[in-house]
């Protein structure tokens, strides 16, 4: 055996290990004290928002004492039961603690302490605990705000921002905590705690299924067949180039479909002797639009779909519509505003230069991509069957993603490179520091907030998720973006009338991507395009993206919009 | 006989360009080689890793600009050479320089609107790549 084929095996290896982790297990152990007597104490902690709160300290005195009888603490669903060591005599008191949150005493009544002794059990029911802002609170939401910034201005890459974000809320906890217990945030156990491994599992798996398609050449040859195909139709070419662009994004990865589409595209236009921009930039508005029609498309889907559990049919069913229907718009609009470039007379061009765009449009591993085709194929269907079998999305893509490292034996250092661990390790700290400013109740009024201003108007929630995340989304980065909005949105969808459909996930998902075709500092895809076509000669200006750029989006947005107001409100989900 | 190195891109800014170039090979009766850097600094602003070989997408579509450029030297009857290079911008043009033993590099001024390439980068290359080597560089 090669070093390379062990290689090939000892990280297929590793991918399977991970999708047996992602795997249903047994139920998960109940926390809490479970001796003494059998009466029970039970209650139910929520924030003033109404979110269950995780981890608080349940402590039960008995007849004055001074020391807690008995002890508990709540879990993720808010929910805590206290099993009593003896039977009180003359009173019990509750006393519950949590960072962030202002004590809660409770003493029960001699009626309640009566029910408690006959009965065996006693409910306290809803407990809710009043905010506390302290320091912790002002370090946490101050550092999310910078790390936002820092993106942003691209001060530091994404990955570092997050790393420097949570650690300096580690320092705040740890050394901070020492100091005075209201720079306290939360622990590490607890930070781990907010990591959704499913994301983590998922975009890794996908990462190498899209390294070895992508490499095969497929998008460069499809864009050359639409060359051939249009046979001078500039108006046709366009489309089908928007077409073939949209597909892919919505299936692979849109930054990396982008650097193989932009050569190629450029190529083409200077072989019709048209702007090259009339191509690219089309392309770049149809891959941020078009990414978001399916669960894998991006990772502001991945990362909605694992936290609002929603399914790869579930977006075809209810997103992919509405992104088709934006995606219409938006052609039209291109077509309109390229329209100088489409009357244009096309250009021929020698036998020469025809031959060479041939060659860079060529298959490069035929037998890799038939692999490749068929593998994916399977993915897709078990993307699309997984729900009924209890199959996470995640398993799906690294068992693909293992077969395909069998089977189509690429280089493994290559494959290993392909995973972009800079992007995982961000997505961890991000969660992190996202579950550190949830931790200390930001998210929470903030939801509160938005919750007030919506009411319990659902048309309002779509147009306030849709319009206003598109709007946030033209300066700042979706991904940091969708993962703070998530928590807002699970309120908010519990409040609202209608909402539970998780209608205002798909509006999250919507405005986040679509906002990032305003500008051109909106998003990677349209930065990672302009930097080839500089290096074309042919730069796509601020202003330039602009023009096009800001009526899209707001044309997008109002689309997805209606789509959503059509599905959910007119027709009911 | 004297060589004329002219490193150039696409659009139409570079066009001039390589009319300017052509132009002066014509009368100095010099070689004319046409350069195609496949410079990828673009991609530092990527936040993760890049998963694809956009320096080999970027030569390629470097081959064909170079195709281009120099069949509009040879219909103004002059045959050029092409040359594509992978690195950053200065070191691949002077690398191009010394293996084409150019005595004049011709570069384009940067066009309208968004090139990242500023008139005084050029403008601090061209002197500092004529005190280097000794080769005059022309700014189109």
């Amino acid at each position: 055996m090669t070093f390379r084929r062990f290689g090939q095996i000892l990280f297929a290896g590793f991918l399977l290990f991970c999708a047996a982790t992602l795997l249903p297990g047994g139920a998960p152990a109940v926390s809490g004290q479970e001796t003494g007597t059998s009466l029970e104490l039970s209650g139910f902690l929520v924030d003033a928002q109404g979110q269950a709160i995780a981890g608080a300290e349940v402590l039960v005195y008995l007849d004055d004492a001074e020391e807690a009888a008995a002890h508990t603490e709540s879990r993720e669903d808010g929910s805590w039961v206290v099993r009593l060591p003896d039977s009180p005599a003359s009173s019990v008191r509750v006393e519950i603690e949590r960072a962030h949150f202002e004590p809660y005493h409770y003493e029960l009544s001699p009626d309640e302490l009566l029910q408690l002794i006959t009965d065996g059990v006693f409910s306290l029911r809803q407990i809710t605990l009043e905010n506390h802002i302290g320091l912790g609170f002002w370090v946490a939401g101050l550092t999310f705000v910078i790390v936002l910034l820092l993106i942003a201005f691209e001060k530091l890459k994404n990955t570092l921002a997050a790393l420097l974000g949570i650690s300096v809320v580690f320092i705040s906890t740890f050394i901070g905590g020492a100091i005075t217990p209201d720079l306290y945030i939360f622990d590490f156990e607890r930070a781990l705690t907010y990591i959704n491994w499913e994301v983590i599992f998922l975009v890794m798996g996908m990462m190498i299924v899209v390294g070895i398609i992508e490499g095969t050449g497929i998008f460069q040859w499809l864009a050359f067949m639409a060359y051939r195909a249009s046979r001078g139709r500039i108006s046709l070419l366009i489309v089908v180039l928007i077409v073939i662009t949209s597909v892919a994004s919505a299936l692979l990865d849109n930054v990396t479909t982008m650097l193989l589409m932009a050569p190629i595209s450029i190529q083409i236009a200077l072989a019709l002797n048209i702007s090259p921009l009339a191509l690219l930039v089309p392309e770049i508005l149809a891959s941020n639009v078009s990414g978001i029609s399916t669960l894998i498309g991006t990772p502001t889907n991945i990362l909605i779909g694992a936290y609002a559990d929603i399914s790869f049919n579930d977006f075809l069913i209810f997103q992919t519509p509405g992104v088709l229907a934006a995606m219409v718009v938006m052609t039209l609009y291109v077509l309109f505003h390229y329209r100088h470039e489409i009357s244009k007379h096309p250009g021929g061009i020698s036998p020469t230069l025809y031959a060479k765009l041939q060659e860079n449009a060529r298959i490069k591993d035929p037998r890799a991509l038939q692999r490749a085709l068929v593998v994916f194929s399977g993915m897709l269907i078990f993307f699309a069957i997984g729900e009924s079998l209890h199959l996470v999305p995640a398993v799906t893509a690294l068992v693909g993603a293992t077969i395909l490292l069998l089977w189509v034996e690429p280089d493994i250092e290559k494959m290993l490179m392909a995973v972009d661990w800079m992007t995982l390790v961000f997505f961890m700290a991000l969660f992190m520091l996202v579950g550190a400013v949830q931790e200390v109740g930001i998210l929470g009024l903030f939801a509160g907030a938005m919750g007030q201003l919506i009411g319990e108007s659902i048309v309002l929630g779509i147009i306030v998720m849709v319009i206003g995340v598109g709007l946030l989304s033209f300066g700042i980065a979706n991904v940091p973006l969708a993962a703070a909005m998530l928590p807002v949105v699970r309120f908010l969808s519990s409040g609202i009338p209608g909402a539970e459909s998780k209608v205002l996930y798909y509006a999250l998902s919507m405005g986040a991507a679509m906002g990032g075709n305003g500008f051109l500092i909106g998003g990677e895809t349209n930065l990672m395009t302009s930097g080839i076509a500089e290096r074309a000669g042919v730069p796509i200006t601020f202003m330039g993206f602009m023009k096009i750029g800001v009526p899209v989006t707001l044309l997008t947005l109002a689309t997805g919009a209606l789509w959503l107001w059509l599905r959910f409100v007119v027709m009911g989900a | 006989m004297t060589t004329i190195l002219c490193a150039t891109r696409g659009g139409e800014a570079s066009v001039r360009t390589q009319m300017r170039a052509i132009e002066m090979a014509k009368e100095q009766k010099a070689n004319l080689v046409f350069l195609y850097i496949a410079d990828v600094k673009f991609l530092d602003r990527m936040s993760g890793s890049i998963v694809v070989d956009v320096a080999a997408e970027l030569e390629n579509m470097g081959e064909f600009l170079l195709l281009m450029a120099q069949e509009r030297a040879e219909k103004a009857g002059v045959q050029a050479e092409t040359l594509v290079k992978r690195g950053e911008f200065r070191q691949a043009l002077l690398e191009a320089a010394q293996e084409t033993g150019a005595s004049t590099i011709v570069l384009g001024s940067p066009g309208e609107g968004g090139s990242i390439t500023k008139r005084e980068y050029l403008e601090e290359l061209a002197a500092s790549l004529a005190e280097e080597t000794g080769i005059q560089t022309i700014i189109v």
